[in-house]
């Protein structure tokens, strides 16, 4: 009898303990090492990537980019229209509620864009969210009008994964300051769980959610955890202290490949690398630019310091990219003997001197890459020297136009409208000084259009121009490389921001 | 002895505001601006106008440094460009990290290097002397963010028993209360989250405090063997105590007051030691908030922290002159 009782109670304590972890292995957890910082309660307060994405997830998104149709698809917004030029419409999903319940209404997108966006002053993403938008008003409990001060047919590319839209309840009951850091209202398939300013960021799965019900396998608790550092986060997902390791560095590329657990997910990433050149002399001759352009062989610095991990760019954008033209001409190939002659018919025959700089750390491996175009522009008759300012002073000088010749990324490059617009129109910004009518006109043209297949026209005879006078030679867009652990099944996305709701996690 | 506080502590105040304004001439006379760098790659010259116009950058030099002096008196450094906050508050959100990291890099150091540097004094050109020395050699010439990464290879990624880095695991610590994580757990009984803040702090208090480990064990065998060579030490040989006795009693305890003074002075230096071994660990304390503060050009915020890390040192200066005049009166006069 003894016996049977000890068994009993042996074989219900094995059942209580295997009870007690299968609850717990119900609840899927990953932790994400990524490398930029979460430093605010603001969600309108920063304007980096990784914030846009995170926001725009706990809170929608709005709409987003798809780039396997290379198109914009609806979200909390599920379609849209324009009245006319100036003026949009955007019809909202009746079934996106915040944490509260309530559901997530056009006052609430209004008050998002208005009064945070564009009427706060602690606002950093107006000119990345609303660049043009004067005005947005309800016209119904889901129908939203935004007006533009002109026509502005990329509005899209500015509103799509970027506008977070939160609660004007929360907000009008709390204040801004209370909202935001304890009541932080979403109507996105993930809530706000905790924030430690500088360590990480926790989000919460909603699984009532219309997206969580589409996709049950998506992790229900996800660790933001900031490790700039490479060797960090290889180290820590080696351990399966992460399970996503955001931009592996090539040269790390086989540590993570050995190991049985994990693999590497490349993608192309549309951030597009450029060096830039402000035409003053010697770079007053465009001969002078597109020697340059044909000194540098891109192929064999993906070849070797890249490790393969880049795709050549034969003009500014490239394949899944709004507006990419695969037979954009003329081509500029690596031929230094050119490079040459294009140089001695600029008036240069003995060479010339240029000084290239270029951030450190900021881009994958940009120090080692432009140390090794300098001897590529020297065999071509240049006489070229690498200098190396901290970011914030590069970044200062570059957007005060006083950078003559520079290494530089562009990211969120999904349509290339606005990063054309700040380079090479000659009244947006001064970072290069390239001034050009009829690219101008060109600029201005695909902006008013809203005809898509005109649109895409006017882009690709702009970007032929450019690659013909060479303001800059469009170098490669790199391959981000991440880490996964098998457990994880997830498609990186090439703007780099993370949407948790498209990962599956075995449990 | 009141005279003597007062015109230490008014001697203070000429420090502070000398450091105050070389801290915001330095970083306003740095390239770049905090405007370009916070407001995104799109912004234009109308957003950057305002913004410049909403934080004070569009007045004279000297009109923003009164009124930063101004506020500064009455403990306000303003609101951080990034941060969107008070400068006092998000500075008093990360200081806890810090001072936590610093006590426990004081510790290990500490219980290391004066059994060593005791040793090694007590035995010189024995090979534990050469091999203390060696060591504190190694202490003080190895860069931390060199060290900081091999330590995290070695015992996070190789030996795998110790987290690369962070503070804490998420879940296991309860609600924070002091912001110091040990002490929070420890008060809440919650001994799973004092073993995970234990294991977090170790990798980075161990890389900052070995180069003051180098510095205290050198400094500790020095005055070992000053005070072995003192009559009294022979008096007490000669009243036939054993050697242990001698050492750890008489020649420790005396060779000692020099060690302290160090390792007060050290304290400063840890503090400043941290902004690179709390960005290499992801440590949230206040010298990774300086590394962000300062990428952003963050002006308000940078002089925060640097005045911060000013006024514990002037106050650790202060406090050991004041301890000197206690133990020794002459020093009053």
């Amino acid at each position: 009898m003894r016996t049977i009782r000890m068994f009993m109670i042996t074989f219900a304590a094995v059942a209580l303990t295997l009870c007690g972890n299968s609850h717990v292995a119900a609840q899927t957890r990953i932790s994400i090492g990524v490398t930029e910082t979460m430093e605010t309660y603001n969600p309108y307060g920063d304007s980096v990537s990784l914030l846009y994405g995170i926001y725009s997830e706990v809170t929608g998104p709005f709409c987003t980019y798809n780039y396997a149709k290379g198109d914009f698809e609806g979200r909390l917004a599920e379609r849209w229209k324009n009245e006319n030029p100036t003026t949009w419409v955007f019809y909202l999903s009746r079934n996106y509620r915040f944490n509260d319940g309530s559901t997530v209404t056009a006052d609430d997108v209004v008050h998002s864009l208005m009064n945070r966006v564009i009427g706060d002053p602690q606002s950093k993403q107006k000119a990345s969210v609303a660049p043009s938008v004067t005005k947005a008003e309800a016209i119904d409990k889901f129908t939203v009008r935004i007006h533009t001060d002109k026509p502005t047919a990329p509005l899209l590319s500015f509103l799509c994964d970027r506008l977070i839209v939160t609660s004007k309840a929360a907000f009008d009951k709390y204040g801004r300051e209370v909202a935001d850091k304890e009541h932080m209202m979403g109507g996105g398939p993930y809530q706000l769980k905790e924030i430690i300013p500088g360590q990480r960021l926790v989000l919460q799965k909603r699984k009532d959610h219309p997206e969580a019900k589409k996709n049950p396998r998506a992790p229900d608790e996800v660790v933001y955890r900031v490790m700039r550092e490479p060797e960090q986060r290889i180290t820590a997902l080696l351990n399966d202290e992460i399970q996503i390791a955001q931009f592996v560095p090539p040269h790390m590329r086989q540590r993570v490949e050995k190991s049985k657990n994990l693999k590497i997910t490349p993608v192309d990433s549309v951030e597009i690398m450029f060096l830039a050149m402000q035409p003053k002399p010697p770079f007053d001759k465009k001969e002078v630019r597109q020697a340059v352009c044909h000194a540098i062989n891109r192929d064999q610095l993906i070849a070797t310091l890249l490790e393969g991990s880049a795709s050549r760019l034969d003009g500014p954008i490239g394949p899944g990219q709004y507006g990419y033209d695969p037979n954009l001409k003329p081509k500029m190939n690596y031929d230094p003997e050119k490079a040459k002659k294009l140089l001695a018919q600029a008036g240069y025959p003995n060479g010339v001197d240029v000084e290239l700089q270029t951030p450190v750390g900021r881009y994958t491996l940009d120090k080692q890459l432009t140390e090794a175009m300098i001897p590529m522009l020297n065999a071509a008759g240049f006489r070229a020297r690498l200098l190396t300012p901290e970011w914030a002073t590069l970044w200062a000088n570059v957007q005060k136009g006083t950078t003559p010749f520079y290494y530089m990324g562009r990211g969120s490059v999904q349509d290339p409208s606005a990063a054309l617009h700040q380079y090479f129109h000659s009244r947006e910004t001064p970072r290069i000084g390239y001034s050009n009518p009829k690219l101008d006109e060109l600029l201005d043209k695909e902006q008013q259009e809203f005809d898509p297949k005109k649109r895409r026209q006017y882009l690709s005879q702009a970007m032929s121009i450019l690659t013909e006078e060479a303001p800059a030679c469009f170098m490669w867009r790199h391959k981000l490389l991440w880490g996964l652990n098998n457990r994880v099944d997830y498609k990186p996305l090439p703007d780099a921001r993370i949407y948790a709701i498209d990962m599956a996690v075995k449990r | 002895m009141t005279n003597y506080f007062a015109r230490r502590l008014a001697g203070t105040v000429p420090v502070l505001l000398l450091i105050s304004l070389l801290v915001f001439l330095l970083i306003h006379a740095a390239p770049g601006d905090p405007t370009l760098l916070l407001l995104g790659e799109e912004t234009n010259a109308a957003e950057v106008a305002k913004a410049k116009e909403r934080w004070g950058l569009d007045q004279p030099l000297y009109v923003q440094y009164l009124k930063f002096l101004k506020s500064a008196a009455a403990g306000d450094f303003g609101r951080s460009f990034k941060y969107t906050e008070p400068v006092a508050r998000v500075i008093m959100t990360r200081l806890p990290a810090t001072i936590e990291l610093a006590i426990f890099a004081i510790i290990i150091a500490t219980l290391l290097a004066i059994p060593l540097g005791v040793w090694a004094g007590a035995k010189p050109n024995s090979w534990i002397d050469n091999l203390g020395t060696s060591f504190g050699l190694f202490g003080i010439s190895m860069p931390s963010f060199w060290l900081a990464i091999m330590l995290i290879l070695l015992l996070a990624g190789v030996l795998n028993i110790l987290p690369t880095s962070g503070r804490s695991t998420y879940g296991i610590a309860g609600p924070e209360q002091t912001g110091f994580y040990i002490l929070d757990s420890i008060l809440q009984k919650n001994w799973r989250a004092v073993w995970d803040a234990l294991t977090h702090i170790f990798l980075p208090a161990l890389a900052l405090g070995v180069n003051m480990l180098g510095i205290l064990m050198r400094v500790t065998r020095s005055s070992i063997l000053e005070v072995m060579t003192e009559d009294y030490i022979q008096t007490a040989r000669a009243k036939g105590l054993r050697e242990n006795r001698v050492i750890w009693r008489h020649v420790t305890r005396n060779a000692l007051i020099p060690v302290i003074t160090v390792v007060g002075l050290e304290l400063g230096t840890l503090l400043s030691g941290s902004i690179i071994v709390e960005t290499v660990f992801a440590w949230p304390g206040s010298g990774s908030l300086l590394i962000t503060a300062l990428n952003a050009r963050d002006y308000p915020l940078v002089t925060g922290v640097v005045m911060t890390y000013t006024l514990a040192f002037v106050s650790i200066n202060l406090i050991i002159d004041v301890l000197y005049a206690v133990v020794d009166p002459r020093i009053r006069y």
